[in-house]
């Protein structure tokens, strides 16, 4: 009894803290959900709506649009960057002359602010003064402009997080491949095992717990980003590149939508969650024993 | 292999005597789910399922002029049973 008093007393300095800078926020925003309320206009209180706002979200093309926006980004982005990432993480376990200026160097994107990188990409992808588009356009005779072009602003964003966040995927994986035993790649090897079987049989099993687990920051942090592509294009040209997070930002400020913006926020709340909680049950979950 | 027997180790499924020394809260359930849950794990299914059940019916259902409240019913009947027997 006394080490579990302790042990609550030891922790309520936290409890406290995420109770009012996490559960109590959250409330507060579910609450502002169910009204309608615009705190600048002329009457501004609240004015409770049932689930009026969720009635609407499903019939909301923006908002559809956007999430499907959002979701092949995620798709993109998380995979490009696990599969880069691992294939660096493996070369960084090898020696080779210059690895750790080229480690130091790889790190450097991970220092930067987000609405940093996103204004360096602007300057680099601008057509008349852009380093990119001027030599896609003097190397291959590739015309570039993220402003009118949608496909093209969308791989640039796409692009840019790989550039930004890979580093991250390649740290913790170091981390992870360092951490291995190396046991079972010696008698996989005496066994006659190829490299993709190794990878396949021993790697992989050992280091899902950190693949999941960089697959999640990365997951959570693509379905909610905002300034990079503010920054970069603004959530166009049209709505090509509007994702969630730019489109929770254009319904609350501009428009100051505070209700259905709330709404919003906590339908991409809800996503996150089920799709990590898919991800756990589907790779780490534990299952039952089943008798019989 | 230290290591997969220490993970096997860490999950291995408790015995029935164990598991019911263990508060009810987190009490592994032997229920129909295919994964060991606790009693919050059974409750953030059902949060789960009922959202998702209400944006549906709200989507497709509704407009065909079946309540809301209908789907409400139907995702309590199911947390019950899930929280009770997942």
């Amino acid at each position: 009894m006394q080490s579990n008093k302790l042990g609550w007393i030891l922790l309520a300095p936290t409890l406290v803290i995420l109770f009012f800078f996490g559960v109590l926020p959250f409330l507060y925003v579910v609450f502002v959900s169910f009204h309608q309320w615009n705190p600048f206009a002329a009457s501004p209180e609240m004015i409770f709506n049932g689930a009026e706002n969720f009635r609407r979200i499903v019939f909301d093309d923006a908002f559809l649009n956007s999430l499907g926006v959002t979701v092949a980004f995620v798709v993109f982005a998380v995979l490009s960057e696990l599969i880069i990432g691992y294939l660096l993480a493996q070369a960084f376990m090898k020696e080779f002359p210059g690895k750790s200026i080229f480690r130091t160097i790889h790190t450097l994107p991970l220092i930067m602010a987000p609405i940093i990188v996103g204004s360096v990409w602007k300057l680099m992808t601008t057509p008349s003064i852009g380093i990119i588009p001027h030599y896609l356009d003097e190397w291959f005779g590739i015309t570039m402009n993220i402003g009118t072009s949608a496909p093209a602003a969308f791989m640039t964003i796409v692009i840019m997080d790989i550039w930004h966040w890979t580093p991250l995927v390649t740290l913790t994986l170091i981390a992870a491949l360092v951490s291995l035993p190396r046991d079972p790649f010696e008698q996989a090897q005496i066994d006659g095992a190829n490299k993709v079987q190794t990878f396949w049989h021993i790697t992989l099993p050992m280091i899902i717990p950190a693949v999941v687990a960089t697959v999640f920051i990365r997951l959570m942090d693509a379905l909610r980003t905002v300034d990079e592509v503010w920054m970069l294009t603004g959530g166009g040209p049209g709505s090509s590149t509007r994702f969630l997070g730019v489109h929770i930002f254009k319904e609350v400020f501009p428009k100051t939508n505070y209700g259905y913006g709330s709404t919003i926020s906590v339908i991409v709340l809800y996503l996150t969650i089920v799709v990590c909680w898919l991800l756990y049950v589907s790779m780490l979950a534990p299952r039952k024993n089943r008798k019989g | 292999m230290t290591e997969q027997n220490a993970t096997q180790h860490d999950t291995a499924p408790l015995s029935e005597e164990e598991n019911e020394k263990k508060p009810i809260a987190t009490q592994e359930s032997q229920g129909f789910l295919p994964i060991e849950t606790n009693a919050f794990d059974r409750c953030f299914i059902s949060v789960v399922i009922w959202v998702a059940m209400s944006l549906f019916w709200f989507r497709f259902i509704e407009p065909m002029g079946l309540s809301i409240w209908i789907s409400n019913v139907i995702a309590l009947a199911i947390a019950i049973h899930i929280v009770r027997k997942g």
